[in-house]
């Protein structure tokens, strides 16, 4: 939306805009298709009755609502939807209160994963994947925290021990037989 | 059953020997509709035509563009004549569509009715396979191949006439019980009305005002009470339930068992001195517990009949011993203590259900906290509310501090469209009954706020949307949006409801003293066991299940059962009331016939093979094969025709093989089977034959 | 009564090993033969469980494979997973769940095959010539210790009563919900940690909307941190105006987003801990085998007022 010049209209101060209307160049067909392809179930059969947004903790905080997600997916308006996909915390609420038994949070991973496959991939989504490629948990070991466990009396971190390579390789093997490596765009990381 | 037959080395087609009442080789005439272009646009009904002509045992094969007008059915009777035909094969729609014409016709030419066999190439072949042209014709060859082969193995059946008792029963005497009842006296018949309540009236006369003319409901439905009382064709049994149902169209047996009042009603006048000296109060369930009423009592003012009734339960005298006061108090010695119940049977020709309904109950520790909160109410207890005979005479106050409410939100669909808690049918009267409220609110206190939350507002009725038109002159504010959260204050115990706005796009949070849960309508809690009772089926909403849900909207599948009322789906008044109409109109058809007549579609049994296990008698849903002695000793089944369906769960079932419905033998169904693979038999053999040499 | 028939698997992914370890072994210590002697061991090959705000939320057909593999490593020592957090609770058992399906079963094990592993649930009888499986169990640790171990026997090794303490029980997100998952506690009006940390002597406190979210799940503390703080705040707000001296919680996610989030918005914070680290406590632990100093939130004063000042 372009602002295009200031016009006092009338004792109002309005701003003119391109892109009031929508049409149907803004759609993206088969986005509904494919959010069911990844486990969104059928967001056609939304009613928009709002109650997911009033349960959604997110929607208190930010111009964000959980209603408008559902019914841009059952446009197709993608590029409404683009920056809200990592927002959703997936306490899943909105499923739990849905009359027409849909999962707003599922469509949210689903748009994650479609938005993944197109390239749009959040850093720290690598950042995990790296760790668990690496030591087989995505939170990484801490040598500070290792210290500390030994004086607790617990072992170390196993993750560094020779026995462990052979489980580091089964999820290296699991993660390149399902291509994820190469989603994420981290085959260097994979040595299988 | 019959020997196995010759086979005919073309089409597979098996024809019987020698069995009574079929002859050998008997003439089959074949005839193939076009159904304008529903079949003739797929099939090749020409093709279908030439292939029956070449097929044993047919003498005639004929297309036609709609067999079942007058002049197609005028073609089937000639050709009839002209050839001697003695089987007919229809090939067209469903035979539930036009069977019974078919029938008709072929019975006009001269033949039993029964030797007539459709074979489906509309729905089953060229409405399901409209892209496949070539294969559909092919398909409808096959199955008129089959039908040819079955139309050969057909017996000539005589359909049984039963009497019918000019007695019909009503269950229930809510609005539509109570309507029900009196066409049907009106009519000349004896009517015997069973009502569990010790009142009849049902939910009606709980309500205040109806929707849309605003009339008070038991102001119009008290003159129908009474004169259902006054009746002299209708017998009341009020305060009973119908425990035992045996029989069928025409002759059912009936046992009822009256509860026991405790009070002889022949000698009660209602004079209530009785519950003047009672000294147990107990919660009153007409006011759902909003009012009180004592251990003896009638359920309100205007009880039809106004007879007293004493709850062993909270009663003094069942609890201790004590007490008698009431005893003491009655001037006629109306009241018995030792009164035991009674058990009548009946015989009746028809049934007509009416047991209502019930309201949806909200969850406990669910989003709306009816049972946290004292100022959310249902639907039905603002109508005791605001009702003039109700706890507070009309005066609609909140239950936490009786102060008059200045903002009410009514909040819809609770317990109705809603796919989690397995209610996802819409109850249809919510929206119109929360706007009827919303507007005698106004009209008692103008300066109310009230906000209406809703999905959708269905105002589809004659003055529904003039009504809801009004409310918003009125200033009835509608939000719609599903609330979300409820919270309470501590003190004031003001009520916030959070919602989405999605007309305004904005989450707010609304205060309002008193909120009104618009909750759904279910089905009746005694419902359940009279459906046990009577054998019938529900649909997936959990209502009673219509024959027919367009064309038989109050029949049941059982014949001279019928339904009214909310039992069969959620309605409105006028609704409930036309449809007890309908169905007092379809009771008294049999029961002027005086006569009905029993389809002969069903199961016999062979009882020099029958072994009396029983197997049968269990797994039938409608209870028509018994055992009883057989001739030369031990147990044999016998099918009570009059019960029989025809569904086949016994021939399925029976381990000798001794049970099938006429029309649906072994060898019938075998003899189609044989036909349809025949050519796929011969084919692979001469494949195998192909590959050995 | 301990019942005493279950034997389980630790299962303390990633989070705990390497930022809290003082609730592992505040868990190994209440478990152990110093505390309710429960037949619970390690199995050293189990990885992350996959954590489902990454992995869940990008591709489930990896999810699962990783998820599969920790289930067979339970299957194959026919042992019940132990879990302390909620976002392992919600993975295992969502992965359960996936893998009744024959059709993903058999996907799954196809390529768990190139590891040697395959997953059929844990067998529990023959009929006949088949033999009937059951689904891995997964259980959270507070589901144990209500159901496993008893309210009676928490009560009986309370010998530290934690008398004037008072507690905001945090249940989080994916202890209550999706409710055929998580289906060990009422999702409406949950109750097991609050009943635990009675049986502790300390005092369970109510405040407003204590079933809310702490804001960092799903990704959302990684992507948009100041929003997860938001919610971490209002949280704070209501618990502080209940006079709260400490936030319980079982899931090590919620409680490092507690522990993090506070210095952005509030000079002193509320310390927080595990389920575990509070009876631990209740049953005579010496506080400094529990780790409060990797806590952000300092514990200090709430040990002075446990010890009485």
């Amino acid at each position: 939306m372009k602002e295009v010049e200031k016009v006092f209209i009338g004792g109002l101060k309005e701003e003119l805009m391109e892109d009031k209307v929508i049409d149907e160049s803004d759609l993206v067909p088969g986005l509904a298709e494919e959010i069911i392809k990844y486990g969104g179930k059928d967001v056609m059969t939304c009613l928009q009755c709002g109650n997911c947004t009033g349960v959604c903790p997110i929607s208190l905080k930010i111009d964000y609502k959980t209603r408008n997600m559902m019914k841009c997916c059952q446009f197709g308006l993608k590029k409404y939807i683009m920056s809200t996909r990592w927002v959703c915390a997936t306490c899943y609420r909105c499923y739990e209160h849905c009359p027409a038994d849909l999962n707003p949070a599922e469509v949210m991973i689903a748009l994650r994963h479609i938005a993944v496959r197109e390239g749009i991939i959040p850093p720290f989504v690598k950042v995990a994947a790296t760790n668990l490629i690496r030591y087989g948990q995505s939170v990484r070991p801490d040598e500070e925290i290792d210290k500390i466990r030994k004086e607790l009396g617990l072992k170390q971190v196993h993750t560094h021990e020779e026995a462990f390579k052979s489980v580091i390789r089964e999820i290296q093997v699991l993660v390149h037989a399902s291509k994820y490596d190469k989603l994420l765009g981290i085959e260097e990381e994979v040595k299988v | 059953m019959a020997e196995p037959a010759n086979q005919d080395k073309d089409t597979g087609a098996k024809t019987p020997k020698k069995e009574d009442g079929a002859t050998a080789e008997p003439k089959i005439g074949v005839f193939v509709c076009h159904c304008g272009s529903n079949i003739a646009g797929v099939v090749d009904c020409g093709k279908v035509r030439e292939a029956a002509e070449k097929l044993s045992g047919v003498v005639v094969a004929k297309e036609n563009k709609y067999t079942c007008s007058d002049l197609g059915q005028e073609e089937i009777i000639k050709a009839i004549k002209e050839n001697g035909i003695e089987r007919v094969v229809v090939a067209s729609c469903s035979p539930r569509l036009h069977e019974p014409t078919f029938r008709r016709c072929i019975e006009r030419a001269g033949l039993n009715p029964y030797l007539l066999h459709m074979v489906n190439i509309r729905e089953q072949c060229s409405w399901v396979h409209s892209h496949e042209k070539e294969k559909a014709t092919e398909k409808a060859t096959d199955l008129v191949k089959m039908g040819v082969s079955k139309a050969g193995m057909l017996k000539p059946l005589v359909a049984r006439e039963v009497p019918v008792e000019p007695v019909s029963l009503v269950i229930g005497a809510g609005v539509a019980g109570i309507q029900a009842a009196l066409d049907l006296a009106n009519m000349g018949f004896k009517v015997y009305v069973v009502e569990t309540q010790p009142s009849i009236g049902g939910k009606m006369a709980q309500l205040d005002k109806t929707f849309p003319t605003g009339d008070c409901a038991i102001c119009i439905l008290a003159p129908k009470m009474v004169e259902l009382a006054r009746h002299p064709n209708i017998t009341l049994l009020s305060y009973s339930d119908v425990e035992e149902v045996k029989g069928y169209i025409g002759s059912y047996e009936v046992k009822v068992r009256r509860k026991a009042r405790f009070v002889h009603e022949d000698k009660c006048v209602g004079c209530g001195l009785c519950t003047e000296v009672c000294p147990v109060k107990v919660d009153n369930e007409f006011d759902l517990g909003f009012g009180q009423r004592k251990a003896i009592y009638v359920p309100f003012p205007q009880a039809v009949p106004l007879k007293y009734t004493i709850d062993k339960q909270n009663c003094l005298h069942f609890k201790s011993g004590k007490c008698l006061l009431c005893v003491k108090a009655c001037s006629n010695q109306a009241i018995d203590h030792k009164m035991r119940d009674e058990v009548l049977t009946l015989k009746v020709g028809t049934i007509i259900v009416a047991t209502g309904f019930d309201t949806y109950e909200p969850m406990r520790k669910g989003v709306y906290k009816y049972w946290e909160f004292d100022n959310v109410i249902t639907g039905l207890e603002l109508e005791r509310l605001l009702n003039a005979s109700g706890p507070t005479a009309g005066h609609l106050v909140r239950p936490s501090d009786g102060q008059v409410p200045k903002r009410i939100a009514f909040i819809q669909c609770v317990g109705s469209r809603n796919k989690k808690i397995n209610r996802n049918y819409c109850s249809r009267v919510c929206c119109m009954y929360a706007i009827k409220n919303s507007q005698i609110i106004m009209e008692h206190e103008p300066e109310t706020d009230i906000a209406v939350y809703y999905n959708d507002i269905r105002a589809f009725g004659k003055g529904f949307e003039e009504l809801y038109h009004r409310v918003r002159e009125d200033g009835v504010e509608f939000i719609r949006g599903r609330p979300a959260k409820l919270t309470q204050d501590p003190n004031t115990k003001t009520i916030t409801i959070r919602a989405e706005e999605t007309l305004l796009n904005k989450i707010t949070e609304r205060d309002f003293d008193l909120v009104v849960l618009s909750t759904g309508l279910i089905p009746s809690t005694g419902s359940e066991k009279i459906g046990k009772v009577l054998s019938l089926t529900v649909s997936s909403d959990g209502f009673f299940a219509e024959a027919h849900p367009k064309l038989r909207p109050v029949d049941t599948a059982m014949d001279g059962i019928f339904l009214a009322g909310c039992c069969q789906s959620p309605k409105d008044i006028p609704d409930s009331v036309a449809q007890a109409k309908a169905a007092a109109s379809s009771a008294a058809a049999p029961m002027f016939a005086k006569k009905v007549w029993i389809e002969p579609l069903t199961a016999v049994v062979d009882k020099e093979l029958c072994v009396g296990c029983g197997l049968c008698t269990e797994l039938c849903p409608y209870g028509a094969p018994e055992l009883v002695p057989g001739e030369k000793g031990g147990m044999k089944a016998n099918v009570i025709e009059a019960l029989c369906h025809g569904c086949g769960t016994c021939a399925a079932s029976c381990p000798q093989k001794a049970i099938a419905p006429m029309q649906f033998t072994d060898v019938q169904i075998f003899s189609e089977l044989e036909a349809a693979l025949h050519d796929k038999k011969q084919n692979g053999k001469k494949k195998a034959e192909a590959e050995v040499t | 009564m301990i019942n005493a028939s279950n034997s389980y698997l630790y299962f303390f992914g990633c989070v705990i090993p390497n930022r809290y370890p003082g609730i592992e072994y505040a868990v190994r210590w209440v478990s152990g033969k110093d505390g309710f002697n429960l037949d619970a061991k390690d199995n050293l090959e189990f990885s992350c469980c996959p954590v489902p705000g990454i992995f869940y939320s990008t591709d489930k057909d990896t999810w699962l494979l990783l998820a599969a593999r920790n289930l067979v490593l339970a299957q194959n020592e026919r042992r019940q997973i132990m879990t302390v957090c909620n976002g392992c609770l919600a993975s295992l058992s969502k992965a359960t769940e996936y893998l009744q399906e024959p059709k993903t079963m058999g996907k799954v094990n196809r390529t768990l095959a190139q590891i040697g592993k395959k997953y059929t649930g844990v067998p529990v009888r023959t009929e006949g010539k088949r033999r009937i499986f059951e689904p891995v169990k997964v259980r959270h640790y507070v589901d144990i210790m209500i159901k496993d171990v008893g309210l009676e026997a928490i009560k009986e090794k309370t010998t530290h009563p934690l008398k004037n303490i008072r507690v905001a029980v945090h249940y989080g997100c994916h202890y209550l919900r999706p409710t055929e998952h998580a289906a060990f506690d009422d999702p409406n009006d949950p109750v097991m940690i609050d009943n635990i940390v009675e049986a502790c002597g300390a005092s369970s406190v109510d405040y407003e909307d204590r079933l809310d979210c702490c804001g960092a799940g799903g990704g959302v503390r990684s992507h948009v941190v100041d929003l997860a703080n938001a919610l971490t705040q209002d949280k704070c707000t209501k618990i502080n105006a209940a006079g709260a001296d400490c936030i319980v919680t079982g899931c090590p996610f919620c409680l490092l987003q507690f522990d993090n989030a506070q210095k952005s918005f509030s000079k002193e914070g509320i310390p927080v801990m595990h389920v575990s680290q509070l009876q631990a406590l209740a049953m005579g632990i010496d506080p400094i085998s529990l780790g409060f100093d990797t806590h952000h939130v300092s514990a200090h004063s709430f040990l002075r007022k446990l010890r009485g000042h």
